[in-house]
């Protein structure tokens, strides 16, 4: 693997959950963490990218004043559920370029309950008709890929149970509750085969990260971890069938946006996913999470059910997957996601996650993927 | 200004997307788009192909029959302005596979536990009655009888 030139020197996270707080709260926590564990100030960050999707313009200016006065470029990055990834891609990209040395990426959310306010990313027809539940998409993909593979029920209840019990040892997750394959398999269908306890929630957080380069590391000190890769992409047409399409072709099979993304990221850091050591990856429905790792190349298509069933993605496990719990347990503040993910991926890699640490890892990716074949890949090593 | 005024007032549930046919006003067709340059069939009227970019595309009228290609059944109300029945049934939706070679979400008509993948699925008018506004002309797919 190539010595990468470009590092994250500081993580900080808030907690993922339900607060009375304002994003500026939220935000202000974590970037203070961030700048705390690279040992800068504010006034060192040369850029600054505040990724959200339900935030209001300019909220990464409105939040980052907290920390003081400055005359830095502040953006907003808006990619669905990839808003993290598209940000610290564009962190790296800009101090490829020279620009900048040292830059901020901030993720924050404040959600609202419940279901996400459907008009936001459907068409009113598809709301009329009652066409606008996201876990619906999940849902029919599970039910196609039981069709084509023989998963189970049972497989996918599994997935959900690993990640309830690895949030136990998360104190930055929302859940942190055991839960038995019966009381999964008991909870109540959402949109079938998908259970309640098999879905994650939107809720609030916030996490960021310190970008730098190699070289101002090492003048810092600190515990840098290399970024080895960072792609985003949006996935071609009907590669992906997810909300809010309304159709898909029977005729075009393309790769779909996992597959693209990930080969982006493994070609950028020379790497492929067995050189990886844990994963952090998008379970928005359990499914959802045997099915990426077919995409991530963890396994054959259609052998991510008995993967998961054999516990080869458990912490000890051949590839371990969400030993942060995962979004099911921690929930999803959509815009913070993947910088959380990051968070983790960081600290497994320094060796820092005690009970859920996976012993020796030294690579890991975290992967998001969301509305429209939104998908953004991170690979980072120790 | 003829049959569908006499009926109430009947609009498409989106322009573009769904018509009438003749002398049947509260029936439906799904109107599709197909490319003159990469043939790919795609759901409305649509200005390019969604697959190639192409602006050369011949409007058309979707098969009415098709297979179940993915199910799911929806156990609460969606959000926002599902003009659904009141109060709110549990209801299938799925992609249903049409020989034009496109696959169409759609609800499903009939009881949710009746479906299975490959089953034979007709389109049929669904109209839906906003509380003070207009009526829609919707689609749904229900089973072939037989
Ligand atoms: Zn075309």
């Amino acid at each position: 693997m190539p010595d990468s030139d470009i590092v994250i020197l500081g993580t900080g996270i808030h907690p993922f959950g339900r607060f009375d707080k304002t994003p500026e709260d939220l935000g202000v926590h974590a970037a203070r963490q961030a700048l705390g564990e690279a040992g800068l100030e504010w006034s060192d960050i040369q850029a600054a990218y505040l990724t959200r999707m339900y935030l209001p313009a300019t909220s990464g200016a409105r939040i980052l004043r907290r920390l003081g006065s400055s005359d830095i470029s502040i953006v907003d990055i808006e990619a669905a559920c990839a808003s993290g990834g598209a940000g610290l891609r564009q962190a790296v990209l800009a101090i490829r370029s020279g620009e900048v040395d040292t830059a901020l990426v901030l993720g924050v959310e404040k959600m609202p309950r419940g279901f996400m306010d459907p008009s936001m990313i459907y068409a009113d027809w598809q709301v009329r008709m009652g066409l606008s539940m996201n876990p619906a998409y999940w849902s029919m993909r599970a039910r196609r890929h039981m069709h084509e593979f023989g998963t189970t029920e049972e497989q996918i209840a599994r997935v959900a149970w690993k990640n309830h019990r690895n949030s136990v040892e998360n104190p930055n997750a929302m859940y942190r509750k055991a839960f038995t394959m019966e009381q999964i398999l008991a909870s109540k269908p959402v949109c079938d085969p998908i259970r309640l306890l098999e879905i994650c929630a939107p809720n609030d957080g916030a996490a960021a990260v310190v970008v730098t380069t190699a070289r101002r590391a090492r003048q810092l000190g600190g515990e840098p971890v290399a970024i080895e890769a960072c792609a985003h992409t949006v996935a071609r047409y009907s590669a992906d069938f997810r909300c809010p399409a309304d159709s898909m072709s029977a005729t075009i099979s393309n790769p779909g946006p996992t597959r693209v993304t990930s080969q982006k990221a493994y070609e950028q850091a020379g790497c492929g996913p067995d050189d990886i050591d844990c994963f952090e990856v998008q379970d928005t429905d359990a499914f959802c999470e045997i099915e990426i790792c077919e995409q991530l190349g963890l396994c054959e298509r259609g052998e991510g059910g008995p993967m998961a069933e054999e516990g080869h993605t458990e912490i000890g496990g051949r590839c371990p997957v969400n030993m942060s719990g995962g979004l099911i347990s921690k929930g999803e503040p959509v815009g913070a996601s993947h910088l959380g993910q990051v968070v983790e991926i960081v600290s497994q890699l320094r060796g820092r996650s005690g009970a859920r640490q996976v012993e020796g890892a030294r690579v890991g990716l975290a992967h998001v993927l969301g509305a429209g074949g939104n998908c953004a890949v991170t690979i980072l090593a120790a | 200004m003829g049959d569908e005024t006499a009926a109430g007032e009947l609009l498409p549930v989106n322009e573009g997307l769904v018509t009438g046919i003749d002398n049947e006003p509260r029936d439906v067709q799904l109107l599709g788009s197909k490319c003159d340059r990469c043939g790919e069939v795609s759901l409305g009227a649509n200005a390019v192909c969604l697959n190639c970019g192409s602006d050369r595309i011949t409007g058309i009228r979707l098969a009415p029959e098709g297979e179940l290609w993915t199910y799911t059944v929806i156990r609460h109300r969606p959000p926002g302005g599902y003009l659904g029945p009141d109060p709110f049934e549990p209801f299938a939706i799925g992609l249903v596979e049409l020989p034009d070679g496109i696959r169409v979400m759609a609800p499903l008509a009939g009881d949710v536990d009746s479906f299975e993948i490959g089953c034979r699925l007709r389109l049929e008018p669904w109209i839906l009655q906003s509380r003070d506004g207009p009526a829609y002309r919707a689609f749904r797919f229900a089973a072939v009888a037989g």
